[in-house]
């Protein structure tokens, strides 16, 4: 059947074949960035000590904003997820992550460059740690994939399975 | 094969009747339509922000009402209130009989979400061990986390020599999410079925054994106790990654044989 119809332009298909995985490629990014976004703030809804614990093991805020960043920003991120994995709102909610992610990378940096032993409580947990046992390494390239997902979703936020009006 | 009969109309429409007047049609509808997607566009960007700001302040409000409330009382009562204990700096509370086979040296901080799954877990082997008289239970109350977890550790050595220790320990733990306010942890004391007599009620207030935390604290450290829940069998480490309840068991089975 194929054989005999004529082949289409090579650029063509090439273009053609980039439109439809596009899309596809958005909708993964979309489910693994929401998805990841989602299980990290509900582990740290569950724990609303260990939150604002983990946000303090920083030093970086001021006691009062502690608490509410602790409180408030697994709220932000479960937000955000269900945005991503319904796919209504992609680009800005991409563009959202994507300076939440900016903001994670600085804050682990600057803890590894002051030189203290600290988990960075991404998925619950974090404060004080012993010093063999950070890895600040690994959250920032984890941290700096997921930047380039959403880096992707704000410049390509059409994408299949989502639940926003495509035009 | 043939196109629809209602587009033929269109095309065949003759073109001296009034053209520009139809490209200003479809120019205005098209404005239309654009404006249409435009404040459709707005309504759904507002309703995004509105839920993402709900969700936050919501969530920030639920959090400070579940860290402020006051506690309930733990499931079960975990021993009969002992005799009051006397606080030592950089001695643990000890429960059990004193001349049990197996000692359990245990250190948690009342604010280490993972010691409250590991009570959840393991209260009950550890309560029916000290029961039957086969285990000494050494309870090292480290503050590590946040001024709640030091002042839960002060509760409960205010409790423990008050002589309601392990009921208290119990209602820390089940309460584990609570901040550890004075009058959080004053109550804790008239749920866990105990009195909070005035003693009490001004140990909690005046942070009596703060001392005795910040000691305990060192002790550990010390002893290379880098995180918490840890657990030491007859003064050897205890892997708690792989350990079961049942497992936890049979290795103080095992020791008590000894």
């Amino acid at each position: 059947m194929t054989s005999l119809e004529p082949h289409p332009p090579l650029s063509a298909a090439v273009r053609g074949r980039g439109a439809a995985v596009a899309p596809w490629i958005s909708t993964a990014a979309r489910l693994i960035l929401g998805g990841v976004l989602l299980v990290a703030g509900a582990l740290k809804v569950i724990d609303p000590q260990a939150s604002v614990a983990a946000v303090r093991a920083y030093e970086l805020l001021p006691t009062g904003l502690e608490t509410l960043v602790g409180w408030g920003l697994p709220f932000a991120e479960v937000a955000l997820g269900l945005l991503l994995l319904t796919g209504l709102g992609t680009r800005p909610a991409a563009a959202a992550a994507g300076l939440l992610m900016l903001v994670f990378i600085a804050g682990v940096a600057s803890a590894a460059a002051r030189g203290l032993s600290i988990d960075c409580g991404c998925f619950g947990g974090g404060g004080p740690v012993a010093p063999d046992q950070t890895a600040y390494g690994r959250e920032i390239v984890r941290d700096v994939g997921l930047l380039l997902l959403a880096g992707w979703l704000v410049v390509r936020p059409r994408s299949r399975l989502s639940l926003e009006p495509v035009r | 094969m043939s196109a629809p009969p209602s587009r033929r109309p269109a095309n065949r429409r003759p073109p001296n009747r009034a053209p520009n007047r139809r490209a200003e049609e479809q120019a205005r509808l098209a404005a239309e339509q654009a404006a249409a997607r435009r404040r459709e566009r707005r309504i759904l960007v507002v309703a995004l922000v509105a839920f993402v700001v709900l969700l936050v302040g919501g969530g920030i409000g639920f959090q400070a009402w579940r860290t402020n409330r006051t506690p309930a009382a733990a499931p079960a009562a975990p021993l009969a209130a002992g005799a009051g204990a006397t606080i030592t700096n950089a001695r643990p509370i000890v429960w059990g009989d004193p001349g049990a086979p197996v000692t359990l040296s245990l250190y948690e901080d009342f604010h280490c979400p993972h010691c409250a799954e590991f009570e959840e877990e393991f209260a009950g082997v550890l309560t029916a061990a000290q029961q039957s008289g086969r285990v000494r239970l050494e309870l090292y109350p480290m503050a590590f986390i946040d001024e709640g977890s030091a002042a839960a550790a002060n509760g409960m050595a205010c409790a423990a020599e008050a002589g309601f220790g392990p009921s208290y320990f119990a209602g820390l733990f089940a309460n584990h999410t609570l901040k550890w306010s004075d009058d959080q942890l004053i109550e804790l004391a008239r749920v866990s079925g105990a009195e909070a007599t005035p003693a009490f009620t001004t140990c909690v207030t005046s942070k009596a054994h703060a001392g005795w935390v910040e000691s305990i604290n060192t002790a550990a450290d010390q002893r290379g106790v880098t995180g918490t829940p840890t657990l030491f069998l007859d003064g050897k480490a205890v892997d708690m990654a792989s350990l079961t309840p049942t497992g936890l068991e049979t290795m103080i089975a095992e020791a008590a044989q000894q």
